[in-house]
């Protein structure tokens, strides 16, 4: 009883983050992913980019792009629109706009499992191969698994207006001409000195600067263990040295007809090739 | 602030519908379609199936079947379990078991059509080209698009064993039967008798009987146009004499690879292109 008043109250005094419930407003962009794919990265390179006189930092990125499942309601409802507003959620046709980041699933699920030991969720022992599993699942996350949540997204949005598929590893190779890419999609006036400022004050290794004072400043790394980083390697393809082959094939097992469709190599594909157009009639846009 | 006021002691009291936030049991089992693809006479017949003693009719099945739309949160948490939950959303991963009626979207569009004049959402005479093209679009609904939640549920869970697609068209051609189905789905030993006996309290005549007595307790034709029935023609293909061929392309054009994997015949366009492969898409690896 007391839990729910106080749940009430702060459903009164907006500050509950709203999640799923998000009010969306018609002008609002969504950048989605599937946690641990380069969100906050994509964050500090939209957040530098919009706003080029402020100083972007863990302490206040949450307010230049909020997020629905951190930011209370009260201030998504403030934020100035038009809004681009973070999100992990699979799909939601309210969405009017979005940006999708998609991210090659082995190394999703090599930095959810040390984000996760970060968050304590699970212990440092805890044993790679049952995580996998859980992860293949879906039982890793609150949103369902990376296939079905990459999957909601292309089967009803790809290659229809309003919707821009990012591939994290593209990310990493050219920083500058992704980054131009949602400047255009967002319909911000872009030079190529204000890319390349926004990409270097999004810098990995600024990140982990900032990261080391502002820890406790911001919604993801707030009480976690300090002796693990939020920004770690930073990096495509990890999975090669530190994923053991028979879990990256327990990911193909599930997925290689999704992880061929977007363009990663699978370890499967000597084993049992998989067509590649597959997917051509099922998702409506070109290949990434 | 006010309805902030009252939305919070709602809350607090719990009978706020919880919507979204629905709390759900590993034992649930949902009944999901897009709307107006035959939701309300599949709750009734799970009902008189499940209950075959309690008086089904609209003004209880929202609290035989519950729908988190329509039914409070403390309601539907004083419900005996396991739970048969209806929901209109798209893919939700939270949902352990679903049953999915999908229905051929020429017909539903028809059928949204004339619950949105009985809702007074449109007035009679509100051009079907105009309704087709939102529908097109997604925009009769808070849904998505007919497209957008069908295949949602098919690229993430069809051909899993926690999952049941069901269409429209086989229960109206053989209701027995595809009863049946859902007895085996949910768990419930029925025999025959049972299952024609549910199949029978649940007819479109009956439930038309039922709407008229019991119209104002429903949450789902209370405050509508009373003129307009809420169970219509309770039949499939009538798009074929209702809709017009520029509307029939319209939403052929949309949707053609999903339509045709269903098995809803394309008579607009040659053909679908590449067939879409729902199945091996995501493998849950469950």
């Amino acid at each position: 009883m007391l839990k729910r008043f106080i749940v009430g109250a702060e459903r009164v005094l907006g500050f509950h983050a709203p999640g799923r419930n998000v009010a969306v407003f018609p002008d609002d962009t969504f950048l989605v992913s599937y946690p641990k794919s380069g969100n906050t990265w994509a964050r500090f390179l939209i957040a530098n980019l919009l706003h080029p006189q402020a100083d972007i930092d863990f302490s206040n990125v949450n307010r230049m792009i909020p997020g629905i499942e951190v930011t209370r309601n009260r201030d998504l409802i403030r934020t100035p629109r038009p809004r681009v507003v973070k999100s992990h959620q699979y799909f939601d046709p309210r969405y009017p706009r979005v940006i999708y980041i998609v991210r090659d699933p082995r190394d999703v699920v090599i930095s959810q499992y040390h984000f996760q030991r970060k968050r304590k969720v699970v212990a440092d022992q805890f044993p790679l191969s049952e995580y996998v599993g859980r992860f293949v699942s879906g039982q890793t996350s609150f949103y369902g698994s990376w296939g079905e949540h990459v999957a909601s997204w292309l089967a009803t949005r790809h290659g229809r207006p309003g919707f821009l598929l990012l591939r994290y590893e593209d990310m990493v190779e050219d920083t500058p001409r992704e980054l131009s890419k949602i400047a255009a999609f967002l319909g911000v006036a872009s030079t190529p000195e204000t890319i390349l400022q926004a990409v270097e004050r999004s810098s990995a290794d600024r990140m982990r600067t900032l990261e080391k004072s502002q820890a406790q400043l911001f919604s993801s790394t707030k009480n976690t263990r300090q002796d693990i980083a939020f920004v770690r390697a930073a990096k495509a393809g990890g999975w090669r040295s530190s994923l053991p082959e028979e879990h990256a094939l327990q990911l193909d097992e599930a997925w290689a007809p999704l992880i061929r469709w977007l363009g990663y190599e699978t370890v499967l594909a000597d084993k049992e090739p998989v067509p590649e157009d597959q997917h051509a009639g099922l998702f409506v846009g070109e290949r990434p | 602030m006010f309805s902030r006021l009252i939305g919070g002691s709602k809350m607090l009291l719990g009978l706020h519908k919880p919507r979204r936030s629905l709390k759900i049991w590993p034992d649930d089992i949902f009944l999901v379609s897009f709307p107006k693809s035959g939701n309300t006479w599949t709750r009734f017949l799970i009902a008189n199936l499940v209950f075959p003693d309690a008086p089904v009719g609209f003004k209880n099945i929202h609290k035989l079947v519950p729908d988190p739309y329509g039914t409070s949160k403390r309601d539907m948490e004083r419900m005996a379990r396991p739970r048969i939950i209806k929901s209109h959303e798209c893919f939700e991963p939270r949902y352990p078991r679903v049953m999915y009626i999908v229905r051929d979207p020429r017909d539903v569009v028809i059928s949204q059509y004339h619950y949105h004049r009985k809702c007074k959402k449109i007035e009679d005479g509100y051009p079907m080209e105009k309704f087709v093209d939102r529908f097109v679009a997604g925009d009769t609904c808070p849904h998505g698009s007919w497209g957008e939640n069908v295949g949602t549920w098919l690229t993430a869970r069809h051909n899993d064993p926690r999952f049941l697609l069901l269409k429209y068209e086989d229960m109206v051609a053989d209701t027995q039967r595809e009863l049946g189905r859902v007895a085996a789905f949910v768990g419930i030993k029925a025999d025959s008798e049972r299952i024609a006996k549910a199949v029978e309290r649940s007819s479109a005549d009956r439930m038309r009987k039922l709407e008229r007595a019991q119209a104002d307790e429903c949450g789902l034709t209370k405050d509508s146009r009373k003129d307009l029935s809420f169970v219509r023609a309770a039949k499939s293909g009538s798009w074929q004499k209702d809709l017009s061929e520029p509307l029939v392309a319209k939403i052929e054009d949309a949707w053609p690879q999903l339509m045709v994997f269903l098995g809803y015949k394309l008579v607009t366009r040659g053909t679908a292109g590449q067939p879409a492969e729902f199945s091996s898409l995501v493998s849950s690896g469950v």
